[in-house]
Order: structure tokens, then sequence, then C-alpha cells
């Protein structure tokens, strides 16, 4: 296969069955938790659970932190996922990708700063890293799905801009390989705890309903 | 002769008293239930603390002794009770009622609290042999503070 | 696999509801749930971690409810629930943990962490995984209707005590009552003058009240130990001696997990909602002094603070209403660090102060609640749990610090103006 023929093959072909498993694993996940159920709370409630479940969804997100291990997980945390929301979305190549699936558009920053956010985001996803393996509690709950999930995230970035810079290899099999691993991290997803990025939103809500209908805000 | 036959009377008594005899008045109520203690502190609590003439030092030593005795003797939460024990436990309450500094001193005073302590004291007693009889202790208290008052 | 595992890892299955699926989806292996929880704070082990207690229901969850784990299961490859296991995680999920629920105050992606180990309790329990104290209490609360062995004779005993003391007749059985009053064993055992406060605060202030013979036990152990049937057991006599007396509402008395049984989660656990209404003894004084009907004089002049019972506060809802009170009868009334709905727990609760084999751990973590009150140079603390209020008495002569521990009732009931 030359090189041309790989990147439509990963393009196309590829890119759909990536995309297929990814849609289908988070609908079976989603599906896999609500068929769960819930119990209705019998007991005479003290407050809202909707308006206390919304509530918590954003306020979780402000949480100061306790410790100086905690405010480096939080820092850090909001770096690397603001990185990646920038370079994702903000990027005009991708915002043509998005717009050829879903129609839609809309601006994007300029490569110089998508540039500079990316080597901040690679760069602190290398510090997470080294915050997990050396940080006691973190160290002794991670397994290797962490480590892959860690890993999964980062090569898309690594590749990108490798992609961009047209460093080592030729522009269509450098833009193949960071499809690819874009493709990688799609199939892995919905397996891992990357799930979070869409069912935080819902344990966020019960966590808040739970505690609001007791009366207090969590 | 001053004479003591409820406890309103008792209370208002009690409260005439100055801090320091109130505590030798404490000593007494708790020296009429040491019998339902088995830890030996009580009795050197309870020695200094009918000693007129002890020292900040030596109260302070019986108070460490006596919450000692008390955290020693009380029933752990969800274990099975024992009321012969649990005797002990309020024996050591008044005892340390009895030399608590006047300014950690809860409501009533030493004196009343070593008193409604050690009534505890014999009631758990009563619980323990299953007996149906009230306890008798607040009418021997009523006398161990007329004995005071007229000393 | 042994009958006692399988009995096990299916309370396990059973427990596992649309939440806790969640959550263990959105668990991202952060560690922040670590530093909420003074198990790791003051002992610096990370198996202390609080999702990790809850090991043993994620990999049941894993095993049974998503598609790589039942491929895993299905082909025999991935982790399973041994005796092992259970056997290691016992004294994590409760020796080391009261259920405080800081952890789920904590957790970013929002997982209520003490709902998840009150779940894993079940399985433990159910596998006979659980500590003998829990075991021996729950026993006797069930057969005799009191965790510490109180028959009734020994309540009427005290009850007899208290009405001599305080010239005051405790209602008993009395039918068509506003208020149904619960006592813990501990209350009657350690602190029956509980009894003669509620007396002389419901008597000053026009309030008719009852005990009920026939179920008076507030303490849930069937919650400590984690059997569902034990808790909704010792729920319906109170239910039953509620509705016998046809009382207005249930009043739960100074004990944390008490209120979080008959509160939140009788009704759940006997399935219908109560056709009266349950307080805490704070709520009903505090409705008390909103309606004027406590007078009070005189303050207590010591700078004291005052420790929120997690089940109560942060779990339970009543945050104001201590602090209201403390306000009538208090001139120097200072909050400690943390006050409030993220105040650390005292170590004892959930069945850890049951358990004579977590002593140890109790009085290490008590540290935390020693700083606090280092921190706020306290000369007296003030609390409306009694589980708490031993505990930390415990802890303080541990320490060698030398504060008084007052209830808040018995407190107010002191302060009040002679009728």
């Amino acid at each position: 296969m030359t090189e041309v023929e790989f990147l439509i093959w990963v393009r196309g072909p590829g890119f759909q069955i990536a995309s297929v498993i990814f849609v289908a694993g988070l609908l079976l996940r989603l599906f896999e938790i609500l068929m769960m159920g819930r119990k209705a709370n019998l007991a005479e409630a003290k407050g809202s659970e909707m308006k206390s479940g919304l509530r918590t969804i954003l306020s979780r997100s402000l949480h100061t932190s306790p410790t100086r291990s905690s405010a480096f997980s939080q820092t850090a945390g909001y770096i690397f996922h603001i990185g990646l929301f920038v370079t994702i979305l903000l990027f005009a190549p991708h915002i043509m990708v998005f717009h050829d699936i879903f129609g839609v558009k809309w601006p994007s920053l300029s490569t110089t700063v998508i540039d500079a956010v990316t080597v901040v985001t690679i760069i602190t996803m290398f510090a997470v890293l080294a915050h997990r393996l050396h940080n006691p509690v973190i160290r002794f709950l991670s397994k290797p799905h962490d480590y892959l999930a860690w890993f999964v995230t980062i090569l898309p970035l690594i590749t990108g801009y490798l992609a961009f810079h047209r460093v080592g290899m030729t522009a269509p099999s450098l833009i193949a390989i960071h499809i690819l691993s874009v493709e990688l991290l799609l199939v892995v997803f919905p397996f891992t705890k990357l799930t979070h990025a869409f069912t935080l939103f819902l344990s966020r809500w019960y966590n808040g309903a739970i505690s609001g209908y007791r009366g207090v805000e969590s | 002769m001053t004479q003591i036959t409820n406890d309103i009377e008792f209370r208002r008594a009690i409260d005439g008293l100055d801090y320091a005899r109130q505590r030798i008045l404490a000593g007494r109520f708790v020296s009429n239930v040491l019998d339902l203690s088995t830890d030996g502190r009580i009795e050197r609590v309870v020695k200094t603390t009918l000693d007129a003439g002890a020292s900040a030092d030596q109260l302070t030593e019986a108070l460490k002794a006596a919450r000692s005795a008390t955290m020693d003797s009380y029933t752990r939460c969800g274990a099975e009770g024992d009321w012969k024990e649990q005797a002990g436990y309020f024996v050591a309450r008044a005892a340390t009622a009895a030399v608590t500094p006047e300014s950690q001193s809860k409501g009533g005073g030493p004196a009343w609290q070593a008193a409604m302590s050690s009534r505890m004291a014999r009631t758990s007693i009563l619980i323990d042999n299953a007996e149906q009889a009230t306890s008798h202790e607040s009418e021997q208290q009523y006398r161990i503070l007329a004995e005071f008052l007229n000393s | 696999m042994s009958a006692s595992l399988e009995k096990g890892i299916n309370a396990l299955k059973q427990q596992i509801d649309a939440p806790i699926a969640t959550f263990f989806s959105s668990c991202v292996h952060c560690g922040m749930c670590a530093e909420a929880c003074l198990f790791y704070t003051e002992t610096g082990d990370p198996k202390y971690t609080p999702i990790n207690k809850v090991e043993p229901l994620r990999i049941i969850w894993k095993q049974e409810y998503t598609l790589l784990g039942r491929l895993g299961k299905l082909f025999g490859i991935g982790e399973t629930v041994t005796d092992e296991m259970l056997t290691e995680w016992e004294s994590l999920v409760y020796d080391s943990c009261t259920m405080c629920g800081r952890c789920s105050m904590i957790c970013p992606v929002g997982n209520d962490i003490a709902y998840m180990v009150r779940k894993t309790r079940e399985g433990m329990a159910a596998a006979g995984h659980a500590p003998d104290g829990l075991i021996g209490a729950s026993k006797r609360a069930i057969t005799i209707g009191s965790p510490m062995g109180v028959k009734l004779p020994a309540l009427q005993a005290q009850i007899g005590h208290v009405e001599k003391d305080t010239g005051m007749k405790i209602p008993v059985d009395v039918e068509g009552a506003e208020y149904m009053c619960l006592l813990s064993s501990m209350e009657i055992m350690n602190f029956p003058e509980y009894i003669g406060a509620i007396a002389k605060i419901f008597d000053h202030a026009g309030v008719s009240w009852t005990i009920s013979s026939e179920a008076f036990e507030a303490t849930n152990s069937g919650i400590q130990i984690g059997v569902s049937e034990i808790a909704a057991e010792l729920i319906q006599r109170v239910v039953d001696a509620a509705e016998k007396l046809k009382v207005k509402a249930v009043i739960s008395p100074e004990c944390g997990h008490a209120y979080m049984a008959i509160r939140w989660e009788g009704p759940n656990l006997i399935g219908r909602p109560y056709s009266f209404k349950v307080f805490h003894i704070l709520e009903v004084l505090d409705q008390l002094r909103e309606q004027g009907r406590l007078k009070t004089r005189g303050m207590e002049k010591a700078r004291l603070t005052y420790h929120d019972p997690c089940q109560i506060a942060r779990r339970g809802g009543v945050l104001e209403q201590p602090r209201n009170l403390i306000n009538m009868i208090a001139e120097n009334f200072v909050e400690m660090p943390d006050a409030g709905k993220m105040n650390w727990c005292c170590g004892a609760g959930g069945g850890v102060s049951t358990n004579e084999r977590a002593d140890e751990i109790r009085l290490k973590v008590f540290q935390r609640k020693k700083d606090q009150l280092d921190e706020v140079h306290a000369e007296g603390l003030v609390s409306a749990c009694s589980n708490c209020r031993i505990y930390i008495e415990e802890g303080l002569e541990e320490y060698h610090m030398d504060i008084p521990v007052l209830s808040l009732t018995e407190t107010l009931a002191e302060h009040l103006v002679d009728k």
C-alpha cells in the first residue's frame, strides 16, 4: 500500500470503523448505566434533586484543593483539559473535519496560538504522568489502563504536532499516522476511564441530587 | 439543725456553698458510693477531694486520674452493657465532677453533678440486680448534706 | 466458590444501581479523595484512599455490568473477588471508614464514595466479613431491642431516676402525643441526663411528647454493619410504635447514624413513606426557638466551639440549627476551621467505635480533630451526638487535652428559665 492509499484508507473506512465503535461503545456504556436504574427516594425531601444536581455539575469544577498534591492535580488537569479542548475544537483543519461530518463551522484560533497550546498541553501531560508515577496515592491506585488512557490521549497531540511541523516523514504519512492515533483513541475511549468525559455530568448530578435531597449543597 | 427533705432544698443549699466547700461535699457523696467502683484510683481521688488543704497540683492530678477512670469504664458503643460496670463508670464521673475546676464545671457545680452521678451509680446496681425498687441514694445524700451544713 | 463468598458476591451485585455504575465509569484515579479522608491524612497510607475501599464493588460491577468485564468473565480472565480479598478489605471498609462523606464532597467527578462504601458493606456482611463487635451488636438489637442489651426495665430504672431528679414525669406510651422520642443505648447507659434534659425543655416549651416502651432504641446496627434486612426490621419497630401511638413526629436523639437511619434510609428500607415526620432533636429545638418558646438566661462564658456530627450535618442537612441554639447560650462561640458541612469526622461513627480492632487507628486519626481544636484554642467543645461526644472525650484524654465536651441539648436545658 502506498502512503497515499494508506491515508485514504485511514480517512475513509478507518475513520468510519473507529467512529462507529466510539459511538456504539458510548451508547452501550450509557445503556449499561441507565439499565441499572435508581430506586425512588421515599424519605421526605429537604431540597430539590434537579436543582442541586445541576448546580453540582458546575460547582465541582470550582473546588479549591485541600493540599499541594491535589493543587497540582487540579491545575495540571485544568491546563491539559483546556489544551485538549482548544487543540481539538479551535484548530482550522479540525473545524473543517467537523464541518464535513456535522455541517457546522465556527471560528478558529491562529495556528501560532494552537501550536503554543499544543506544546504546553504535551508538557503538562508529561508532568501529569510524572505525578502519577511519583505520588504515593495516585501510584497506588494506578492500573495499566490508566497508563493506556494517558498514552492514547497524548499520542494525537504529539502526532498532530509532528504532522503540522512536517517532522521526520512526508506530509501524507504524518497526517495518516495522526488520524490513525485519533482512531486509536476513539476505539479505546468507551472501554476506559475516558468515558468520564461524558459520564461525569451524570455522576456529578447524582451526587448533587443525593445531597440536595437531604438539604446539603455539594 | 438543718433538715433537707427534697431536691429543691437540696439544690438551693448546695448553691449557697462556695466552690471549695462544694468540692468537699462532692467528695462525701462519692464516698457513699465508693464500694460500687472497683477502680483503686477513685479512692485516691476521693481522698484528695475531701482534703480541704489540697493544692492545685494535687487537684489537677486527681482530675487526670478521675478522667482516666471514667474513660476506662464507660460501655463501648454497641458492646453488651454490664450495669455493674456502669456503676463504676458513674462513680468515676462523680469523682471527676468533684475535682473539676470552677472554670470547666458543668451546670449545678461539683456537688450537684457528683450527687447526680452517684445516684446513677446506685441505680445501675439496681438495674444489674433486676430490682424494681427505686434507689434511696437521694435520701442518704440529703442526710450527708445536712450533716455537712451543721458541721 | 464457598457458599458465603457466593452470598457476598450476589449481595454486591444487587447493590449496583445507576449511580454506582456511573461513579465507577467516571473515576479517573486522581487520588483527591484521599486528601479528604482523615484515615489517609493522619496515617499517610494510600490503602485508606476512599475509592480503594470499594474495590470489591468495582470488580463486581465491571464483571457483571460492562461488556469487557462480561467477556472477561466468559473467558475466565480479568479480576475476580475472592475470599482473600474480602478478608483483606474487611478492615478497610469497617475499621477505617465511618461513611462520613467528606470524600463524596471532594471527588472532582462527583462520586458519592460514602454511598459506595455503604453498599460495599452489604456484600461484606453477607459474605460473613464483618467485625465481631458489629455482629454482636446487630444480634442484640434484633433479639433484645438494643445493641447494648438495654432492656425495658433498665430504661424504666433510668427513667425513674430522672423523674426523681427533675421532679417531672417522663411520659411513656402516651397516645396522641405530638412527638415520640427515641433514645440511643449510649445515652441510656452513659448519658442518661439527656432524658432529663429533653423532659425539662419540653415541659418548659409546652410540648407533648412520649417514649414508647416497645420501640425506644434509636441506634440502627443494621446500617452500621450493612445488612438491610436488620436495618429494616429495626426501623419497622419504630414505625409500628409511632403509628400505634399516633404521634405527629418521631425525634431522633443526639446520635449521628441514628438520624441517617430513621430520617433518610428508613422509608426506603421498609418500602413506604412514613405517615409521620422525623426530626433530629436539634431541629425540634430550633423550631421551638423560632417560635419563641424557649426562654433562656445566662451565657456560657468559656470559648466554645462546635463539632458537626457527620451524619447530622454533611449527610443529614442539620447545619444552621445547632449554631442558632448555641448562640442563645454562649457569648464566646467560635467556629473551628472547616466548620459546617466540611467538618472532620471524630473517627468513631458508622460502627468504628463498636469495633475493638479499630481502636488503635481510631485514636491515631483523632489527631485531625485535635489539630482543629488546637487551631481554634477552644476551651470547650459542644456537639450533638453521644458517640462523637464520648469518643472525642477519649481522644482528648489520649492526647492530654483538657477540654470539656458538652451536649448541646443538655447545656441548653441548663440555661432555661424556670417556669
